[in-house]
């Protein structure tokens, strides 16, 4: 009852004509930065928050822009996928395996249409569950102490590589790194400075912000140089939408299970939205049987991974809510947000800050259903997007990044930093480290040591204290087998999922 | 293989380098204690020291790292926007942008004529957005008309 009435508060916030206009704005882009190659979800965010930010837009306003580019770009990245056969990300893989082949058969703006109601659903389920699960999630938090808290952010390091993830090494050598970086600057408990060598600008740290968009939107456009990749995917063509309410129907018991399955491996640590889509692909085709044609164009094929990936997209922003732990580079990129307008994640942020995080749940279902009605008439102006070519596309994209980071403090410090981060990102992307544990070490780098320090002068220096409740012992544990578990399970997914895109090419080949 | 010998060799200095600092901290004012400003560097040191040991000894396959030409036309590409960061202020946002965007385009595969364009177009644009819709000053620099 006390959760429709906060909502209800939410939805006042929501719907004042500003947010109304900034969850318009933010649908509007996000989709744009979906559709557009070369522009991940976090990128397109990371590229966003210093323009939110020199803009002074209210901390509710930021925020709704914020997430709504971040729903928008789930929708848009899919557009690709089933034009093209060229996955904007991860999760839209499996979207690939049924949706080209329905634009094969000159059924893509079915296939457009589908994917768009199955990604409404799974967002509109979602963020049902994350009304519900949210509140009781925080409550439970509030009984985490000090030593709780450094094993939780420890927790989310040691599952940030993903299930799927490659090499766990090189994740805690990236989560080392970044917390590193976080410790530069003057000391908060004792005010010493570390790691200034008496630079005046390294006094407050340095600034995430920056660090983000350059490891994000540089070393992206020095793949692009690496790659020679100037010229566009080519032109897409799509025909006149023939949807019927039977289709409609069809592929709404399958949007309802992969919504679930989506939600609940979002809300996992370590799960993901790839392993979401995955999984709701690969559960439907189990229960459909012999009866379907997976793989050849089924709607179901669309349907299932696109729901399980919205699903889980709106899943992963349970735990980035509650516990102020993102589980995925685009959360942690929404968490970079919150903190640098100085609003702490966590449980306390639903009793201090109730409006403006209900203002942002409301914000959800608000943007969705304008997403939704964006997308079915206007898909045509979003698939002329993907014809223009990366040659003019990324110097734009850079341009925008810089000139962001300028607005914020107009010093073209920033701005060699900046490009500094870029070449960092690049030759770590190169060696395969991963980029996200760099972020989140950045953002939870304080956080965790303030906790840690507390933790151990309440147990006078005793470092057993981080193991002495049931409940730490509890979070250590999934945390070794967030990094023990891509070892044993890693290969065979990953090869699972590789199998599944090589049958598909294999057959198209032989058509 | 080697690629992540040598990554492994710089971080294994960084940890070094990094905890010896920790250690040499001034002690804190009000007397040391417990745990101080050194205690989680001095963590971090260690976890990134055994990290990278684990990859010296046990390196990943490398990825195909790009010829010599690539690699000179990258550190072409971070010397022009370093260049574009010290223009900015000195030499006004349109100025500095054209240059930016025209050689990125052209570094991509445009023709010269279309990256020019391309580059003073958005220059342009962005200077009217920024300057009189959302009022951010974008610095006017030598074509400043005041």
């Amino acid at each position: 009852m006390e959760t429709i009435s906060y909502l209800l508060q939410g939805f006042a916030v929501a719907l004042t004509p500003e947010n109304l206009m900034f969850a318009a704005i933010g649908a509007m882009l996000g989709t744009l930065i979906g559709a557009l190659p070369g522009l991940g979800p976090a990128n397109g965010v990371a590229i966003l928050i210093p323009l939110a930010f020199s803009l002074g837009l209210s901390p509710a306003s930021s925020l709704i822009l914020l997430t709504a580019v971040y729903a928008g770009a789930m929708y848009g990245g899919r557009i690709s996928s089933i034009l093209l056969n060229i996955p904007g990300d991860e999760p839209a893989m499996m979207t690939t395996l049924d949706g080209y082949p329905m634009a094969m058969k000159g059924k893509a703006a079915e296939a457009l249409a589908i994917s768009a109601i199955a990604s409404f659903i799974g967002s509109l389920l979602a963020t049902i569950g994350l009304i519900i699960l949210a509140p009781i999630l925080a409550r439970f938090a509030l009984q985490f102490g000090p030593a709780e808290y450094f094993a939780l952010f420890s927790l989310a390091f040691a599952t940030l590589g993903g299930i799927t993830g490659k090499n766990p090494v090189k994740t805690i050598v990236a989560a080392a790194l970044g917390l590193m970086i976080a410790t530069v600057g003057v000391d908060i408990t004792t005010g010493n400075q570390r790691y200034t060598y008496n630079i005046l600008e390294l006094y407050e740290g340095v600034d995430f912000i920056i660090a983000i968009v350059g490891l994000f939107a540089i070393s992206e456009l020095l793949f692009f140089i690496e790659k020679h990749i100037g010229e566009g995917a080519g032109r897409a063509t799509l025909n006149k939408l023939n949807l019927k309410m039977k289709d409609i129907i069809e592929i709404l018991p399958t949007s309802l299970r992969g919504s679930l399955l989506g939600f609940v491996s979002g809300v996992l640590p370590g799960a993901g939205a790839s392993l979401g889509s995955f999984i709701s692909y690969t559960l439907e085709k189990r229960i459909v049987g012999e009866k379907g044609n997976f793989g050849e164009g089924d709607p179901r094929g669309v349907a299932a991974p696109e729901a399980g990936n919205n699903a889980a997209a709106n899943g992963a922003l349970v735990p980035m809510l509650t516990l102020g732990v993102p589980g995925s580079g685009t959360t942690a990129v929404l968490l970079a947000m919150l903190i640098s307008l100085n609003i702490q994640p966590g449980p306390m942020l639903f009793q201090q800050n109730a409006e403006l995080v209900w203002g942002v749940i409301a914000a959800l279902l608000v943007g969705n259903i304008m997403l939704l009605l964006l997308n079915i008439p206007m898909v045509g102006v979003f698939v002329k997007l993907l014809s223009i070519p990366p040659k003019y596309l990324m110097p734009v994209v850079t341009l925008v990044a810089a000139v962001g980071i300028y607005s914020i403090s107009n010093s073209a410090l920033d701005l060699y930093f900046m490009v500094g981060f870029g070449l960092l990102g690049y030759l770590l992307r190169k060696l395969d480290v991963p980029l996200v544990p760099v972020i989140l070490g950045m953002l939870l780098g304080p956080e965790m040591e303030r906790n840690l320090r507390h933790a151990l002068s309440i147990s006078d220096g005793d470092w057993r204290i981080l193991f002495s409740s049931g409940l730490s012992i509890g979070i250590w544990i999934v945390a070794f087998l967030g990094l023990a578990l891509p070892y044993i399970i890693g290969p065979v997914l990953r090869r699972r999922m590789e199998r599944a895109r090589a049958r598909l090419e294999v057959e198209e080949e032989g058509d | 293989m080697i690629g992540d010998r040598i990554l492994g060799i710089l971080l294994l200095l960084l940890a070094v380098v990094y905890g010896w600092e920790a250690s040499q901290f001034p002690e804190p004012f009000g007397g040391a204690e417990e745990v101080g400003p050194e205690t989680f560097p001095l963590m971090l040191s260690v976890i990134l020291g055994l990290s990278s040991i684990y990859m010296i000894v046990k390196p990943d396959p490398d990825q195909d790292w790009p010829g010599v030409k690539t690699l000179l036309d990258l550190g072409f590409v971070l010397v022009v926007l370093f260049i574009f960061a010290a223009l900015l202020a000195p030499l006004g946002f349109v100025i500095s942008t054209t240059f930016m965007v025209a050689v990125l385009c052209w570094r991509l595969g445009a023709r010269p004529l279309q990256s020019g364009l391309t580059g003073l177009g958005c220059a342009v644009v962005v200077y009217v957005l920024f300057n009189f819709v959302l009022e951010l000053h974008l610095p006017a620099g030598i074509l400043s008309l005041s």
